[in-house]
């Protein structure tokens, strides 16, 4: 009898295409996501360096609190002054008033281009505005790091920011140097143009 | 030659030889006091009762602080009915940065004098996937330009050839569909590592070395814990984490969220929207394996 | 075995009681195994020293980890499973021996048959040990008796090729016991305990290598060897290395036990054996390697890896090609017509071919099917001093096995040693003594 199910395996399991079982109703979620509210929404970083060699992030109510951001946002980023000198922009062709409402006084607030003002928190919903797609493959867990549950059904989820990885002056994902190389007896790095060898 | 002195020889000649032999397997020693009766004789992690099971992890836990100066608390974990896990990993977003398998060496408390991980990262060239065109050592800032980047780990098959070669049964698929390994009953002979197609098995060629203070205490006997000298050993979806609940190790380091786990039965789970939405494919789907992996790009 | 071969019972009527017999048969044949010449004591000690060296270094290996072997998760076999291999070869290949003795009825090779049945065994005990050494845990060897371990029959072929290897064991065991035993009791074997279990050794030894190639053929992932015309390139050169062996085996035999006679019959049969399997395997060999080399692309970079080298790796190059000159020389030496005349080009024929299918079947199959691996990494292997040392051990001890077990055979076979005449005392006197497996120059030495 076990030599007829193996014989069954053997053939019909090899042509079997793939199949998981019986869909499950998971129910209603009794944990929720939460999405990380990066200090990079409320600070920037300074010159200065704690430590471990990071770089000091000052909240921008330290300045912003007591006084005004001036008159207007600059036509670039060259003639930014203290905290903001040295910011650079690569982000398209964008202006700065594309996303920061430009006016005296109160908190730092953005704009959609509806005009609707957002708090720097809400930044996904700005950034949604044009990464249409980008934002639908976050929405389903398929784009931006993650820690906590996979099953809400047992505990709570924390979703990355934008902002986390994306520095939103410059969005482009910066290169860095890989951890961890395969360190295997025997196991040599490839001579460099010997690939097709 | 006369009897006497013949036999003078031979009882000199067998003193020698017994000399000689008990010279040649001294090493042994040391491997014999490394193993207990409880450990030879240990039944088949599907044969244990769970009175027996109770007395194994603890005697799997007082072994781990003897041999690596550590409290461990060792469970044993089962599978969650109504639960398949699944992983789909995306190759448009994936930069290379090997977070993903550092993160599985530390969880999964691996040796550290090798770097061993579950997971090897290849760095691809853009417009092939010719296996052949990649590399697994290269040392440059990632994403370097032209390339692609293919993590590989154990693909879960669900019609797994490295379960099929097993002699003793000593590797199989559990409901959830993770292959696991019972350490305990693994005989080495790395017949599994022939089969695999995905380069997902490692073996401990040597006692693993962990220092005391870098140890994972959270451990579980079909996967974490430390495994024995001389036994295969393999990714398991990280089973300590996921079958609480949680994401494994490697997709929680991933800086990119290259990576989506989650329940393939569960209709609105992430995992399933990748999989009806996305470019999907699996890797060497030729060899009819039946992968649990999925890999997907964006548009 | 034909009536007028057997000596006249010692004395007619007396029949010795078989059962009752037996703890005399062994306690003969444990004299046997430990009484010889000075050379033999000499040969033994050799082998012995060897062995030990052998096992030393495996005791290193089992405290250390295999890490003492060079042998990597890139490559996760070796030089003993290509050792496995290649000896699971010549013990199917001294089938070739008992198919013309018992199916075609060769009288000749009848007589001397009893040489491949031992040998067999010899070869299984190799085979044994040196998946015993391959494995990193030995202690848990017991998980494969069924039963008590966890035996994955019928689905893993290596469950298959442990039931088969030791089946093989115990089959020619039992065959060559009874034979040996109905010998020394001076009576006429009866065929009903003995001729079906010849036949089905035959099939049998034809299954151990079978077997043997679908452990590799049978793996998709590794396309050097998933292919169909393994097995029968398997069969086919343990057509060769079981006769070469064979052949080699005899002239010994017959420089050093010259009352156990050998005709000129079965060693020219087992030459014209050779000279059909080394053809066939050479035009298998470079089928395969037409196949693969002409073929190109992915699937096939094993195969320029073993005969050209890739990305500058080429370990296994000067070794496949010493084998490939091997094999042709054994062929071009074989069908010579000096070698039906000239024991030496015979001889030579046949060190030549077993080594190179030593080296193809060896080392030159096992370690491309690693390399490149799975991910194609180019990791190449070679041997450890530890890894030739313990292949070395093996390799002595089964020597040593099939030397003690001639030594113990061949005399019943010529009627020196029987239930009559098998106390110690009437041993070293009976004249021209075949017990020993030495000339006669070198006996006397010590006994």
């Amino acid at each position: 009898m076990r030599l007829t199910a193996c014989a069954a395996f053997l053939v019909a399991g090899c042509a079997k295409p793939f199949q998981h079982g019986e869909d499950v109703d998971a129910g209603s979620p009794s944990f929720s996501t939460e999405i990380h509210a990066s200090p990079k929404l409320t600070s920037i970083e300074s010159a200065e360096t704690d430590g471990l060699g990071r770089p000091v992030r000052v909240a921008c109510v330290t300045c912003h609190g007591v006084r005004d951001a001036g008159a207007g946002f600059p036509e670039n980023a060259a003639v930014l002054k203290d905290f903001h000198a040295g910011l650079s922009v690569a982000h398209g062709a964008l202006s700065c008033k594309a996303c920061h409402v430009d006016r005296h006084g109160g908190p730092p607030m953005l704009r959609l281009a509806t005009g609707e003002e957002l708090a720097t928190s809400d930044a996904i919903r700005l950034c949604a505005q044009c990464h249409g797609p980008k934002y639908q493959d976050y929405l389903h867990g398929s784009h931006g790091g993650m820690n906590g549950y996979w099953d809400l059904g047992r505990g709570p989820r924390l979703r990355n920011h934008c902002v986390d990885c994306h520095d939103p002056h410059v969005p482009k994902y910066q290169p860095s140097r890989p951890v961890l190389p395969p360190k295997d007896r025997f196991v040599t790095p490839a001579p460099v143009g010997s690939h097709h060898g | 030659m006369d009897k006497a002195k013949r036999r003078t020889l031979k009882v000199l000649g067998s003193t020698l030889g017994a000399a000689a032999f008990a010279y040649a397997i001294e090493p042994l020693r040391a491997w014999a006091s490394d193993m207990s009766l409880g450990e030879l004789l240990q039944k088949h992690y599907r044969e244990l009762t769970p009175d027996e099971m109770r007395a194994v992890l603890a005697r799997l836990e007082a072994d781990a602080e003897a041999k690596y100066g550590r409290e461990v608390t060792i469970e044993d974990i089962r599978p969650t009915p109504g639960v398949e896990l699944g992983y789909a990993l995306n190759l448009s977003v994936c930069i290379g940065c090997r977070k993903c398998a550092e993160a599985c060496h530390v969880e999964n408390n691996h040796d550290r004098t090798t770097n061993n991980s579950y997971i090897r990262v290849l760095e691809m060239e853009q417009g092939s996937f010719d296996l052949e065109k990649g590399t697994t050592t290269y040392d440059h800032a990632v994403p370097s330009p032209g390339k692609y980047y293919l993590p590989v780990q154990c693909q879960q098959c669900d019609n797994a050839p490295c379960v099929k070669v097993c002699p003793v049964q000593a590797t199989w698929k559990e409901s959830d569909g993770i292959v696991v390994v019972d350490y305990n009953w693994c005989i080495g002979c790395r017949y599994c590592e022939a089969a695999c197609p995905y380069h997902a098995r490692r073996f401990n060629w040597s006692k693993p070395e962990i220092p005391a203070e870098e140890i994972n205490p959270n451990q579980s006997y079909l996967s974490n814990r430390v495994r024995p000298q001389g036994v295969v050993e393999k990714c398991t979806f990280c089973l300590h984490r996921t079958r609480k609940g949680l994401l494994p190790a490697c997709l929680e380091a991933c800086p990119t969220g290259a990576r989506v786990f989650g329940n393939l039965l569960d209709p609105n789970s992430e995992i399933r929207w990748v999989l009806a939405h996305k470019r999907v494919y699996v890797l060497k789907e030729e060899l009819g394996t039946r992968p649990r992996f999925f890999y997907y790009f964006d548009n | 075995m034909s009536a007028s071969s057997l000596p006249p019972p010692s004395a007619p009527g007396e029949r010795p009681d078989s059962v009752l017999s037996y703890p005399k048969f062994l306690w003969s044949m444990w004299r046997l195994a430990f009484t010889g010449s000075f050379a033999y004591y000499a040969g033994m000690t050799a082998l012995t020293a060897v062995a030990l060296v052998g096992l030393n270094a495996w005791a290193h290996q089992l405290a250390d980890g295999m890490v003492r072997t060079h042998m990597t998760d890139h490559v996760s076999w070796g030089l003993y499973i290509a050792n496995f291999t290649f000896t699971v070869g010549l013990a199917a290949g001294a089938v070739m021996m008992v198919i013309p003795a018992y199916l075609y009825d060769d009288e000749e090779m009848h007589d001397v048959v009893i040489v491949g049945e031992l040998l067999a065994v010899a070869a299984i005990v190799v085979c044994v040990g040196f998946i015993a050494v391959d494995m990193g845990r030995p202690d848990r060897m017991w998980h494969v008796i069924p039963g008590i371990g966890r035996l994955n029959w019928p689905v893993s072929m290596l469950s298959w090729d442990v039931v088969v290897l030791n089946g093989y064991l115990l089959l020619n065991l039992h065959i060559c016991g009874y034979l040996v035993y109905m010998k020394y009791l001076r009576r006429r074997p009866n065929k009903r305990f003995y001729l079906p279990f010849v036949f089905l050794s035959i099939g049998w030894a034809i299954s151990i290598h079978s077997v043997t190639a679908f452990l590799y053929a049978g793996l998709g992932g590794r396309p050097f060897w998933n292919s169909a015309l393994l097995a029968p390139r398997f069969i086919v050169s343990a057509f060769i290395t079981g006769p070469a062996f064979v052949i080699l085996l005899l002239h010994v035999i017959r420089r050093f036990a010259p009352a156990f006679r050998v005709a000129d019959g079965p060693i020219e049969l087992l030459a014209r054996v050779l000279r059909i399997t080394i053809l066939v395997n050479l035009f298998m060999f470079g089928s395969e390697a037409f196949t693969e080399l002409y073929s190109g692309g992915a699937h096939h970079v094993s195969a320029r890896y073993l005969f050209l080298g890739l990305h500058g790796k080429h370990a296994l190059v000067p070794w496949i090609w010493t084998g490939v000159a091997l094999n042709l020389t054994s062929a071009i030496l074989v069908h010579l017509p000096q070698s039906r005349t000239n024991r030496t080009v015979l001889m030579a024929a046949c060190v030549a071919a077993f080594g190179g299918v030593w080296i193809e079947k060896g080392m030159g199959l096992i370690i491309p099917g690693f390399v490149p691996s799975t991910l194609h990494e180019v990791v190449e292997y070679t041997p450890s001093l530890t890894e030739w040392k313990i292949s070395a051990g093996i390799f002595a001890a089964g020597l040593m096995v099939l030397v003690v077990l001639l030594k113990m055979a061949l005399p019943v076979f010529t009627g020196r040693i029987s239930v009559a005449r098998s106390s110690m005392t009437s041993l070293p006197p009976a004249a021209p003594s075949s017990a020993s497996l030495l000339p006669p120059s070198s006996r006397g030495d010590v006994s």
